[in-house]
């Protein structure tokens, strides 16, 4: 039965939505790993559906810098996928691969923004193509898109899009951490109403 | 230290006499306000998209439309008076250079237009605006004085 709503999700549907989760975020977090040569601690995924505000919260405070990379799937499935990278964690993968300390986020050099974007490119490709091997459904990535400034402007994005159709926000997070120091960055996918549907009816929990 | 007030996502609060209104980080959505300095009557209404299109949605104060409207209700029903209001507006960020997602890249160049036109259609100013560009906003309104100022993540805090 398809839904028009995500409160209409049950507890079932949920649990794949988490396994889903799981699976993205392992390959993301493997495919991160790969590249710094650390290891990186992960947290179960958690799907939620949450009031605007309260996912902004969810997420960190409004004012906070962040920096995120954003790319929208178009094909069987439609939405956004964002990773946000906290301050510290920026700082740390700064540092890794271009051995300096960086201050002031707000200043990217061009070398500097390059390499988050690739960064958060390979994990939300890797995220991506689990997915669609699952599934066995053909997902299409944009360009990756790259901002650093306050949490709230960079979620409004998102929001806007999910708002047209719900009062809600499903997200599907997976926070990460590297060598222990937490630095609670997160994938989230975001996925649309039709193509939750969409991965229901594949994985067989309609 | 006045009392502050917080105003989320697709909300709506007015104060009077005194008190901070704010509403943090804007990006693409627009943070509205609507001050009258005779009774120091103030509100301040953060909506996200241009206009409902959905009549089963009841959240009216997600929409410049219907978040306007609702908010002019209250307004004038708390002693607002038209001629007297001045209005200021924030936000419409493009936070992400986004192609071919259905308009949705420039959603906040659309919240813009839309909400001019409809303070237009209303009859009421805009003495002042801060919008576009690619950065996030913080909008206070200081109820006790009417001023209303922007805090961005770098640049210095300013009035409108």
């Amino acid at each position: 039965m398809a839904i028009y709503r995500y409160e209409e999700l049950g507890e079932n549907q949920m649990d794949v939505f988490r396994e889903i989760g799981s699976i993205g975020n392992g390959n993301a977090i493997t495919a991160l790993s790969g590249i710094l040569s650390e290891k990186i601690s992960m947290e179960l995924p958690e799907v939620n559906i949450l009031e605007f505000n309260m996912a902004q919260n969810k997420i960190g405070d409004a004012e906070e810098i962040v920096g995120a990379v954003l790319v929208e799937m178009s094909g069987e499935l439609s939405g956004l996928m964002m990773l946000i990278l906290k301050r510290d964690f920026i700082k740390t993968m700064i540092k890794k691969v271009l051995s300096y300390e960086k201050e002031n986020l707000l200043d990217m050099e061009e070398m500097e923004e390059s390499l988050l974007i690739e960064v958060g490119n390979i994990m939300l490709s890797s995220y991506i193509s689990a997915l669609s091997s699952l599934t066995n459904i053909q997902i299409h990535l944009s360009v990756p898109q790259f901002a650093v400034n306050m949490l709230g402007g960079i979620l409004s994005m998102p929001m806007a899009m999910m708002g047209i159709e719900s009062d809600q926000i499903m997200m599907i997070t997976g926070a990460f951490s590297i060598g222990g120091e937490e630095m609670d960055s997160n994938i989230l996918l975001l996925p649309d109403i039709r193509s939750l549907n969409v991965l229901m009816k594949k994985l067989g929990v309609e | 230290m006045q009392k502050k007030i917080s105003v989320g996502i697709a909300d709506m609060k007015l104060t009077r006499q005194e008190g901070v209104l704010i509403t943090y980080a804007l990006g693409s959505c627009i943070g509205i306000t609507f001050y009258d300095p005779m009774i120091k009557l103030g509100a301040l209404l953060h909506i996200m998209l241009p206009e409902k299109t959905n009549s089963q949605d009841s959240n009216i104060l997600k929409y410049a439309d219907t978040g306007i409207q609702e908010t002019l209700r209250k307004f004038y029903t708390f002693g607002g008076q038209k001629g007297r209001t001045v209005c200021k507006i924030a936000g419409g960020a493009k936070m992400f250079e986004m192609k071919g997602t259905g308009g949705l890249g420039n959603i906040g160049e659309r919240n813009i237009i839309k909400v001019k036109s409809i303070l237009k259609a209303e009859g009421l100013r805009i003495t002042g605006e801060d919008t576009g560009s690619n950065y996030a906003r913080t909008m206070l309104l200081d109820v006790s004085t009417g001023q209303v100022s922007i805090r961005t993540a770098s640049r210095q805090e300013k009035y409108i």
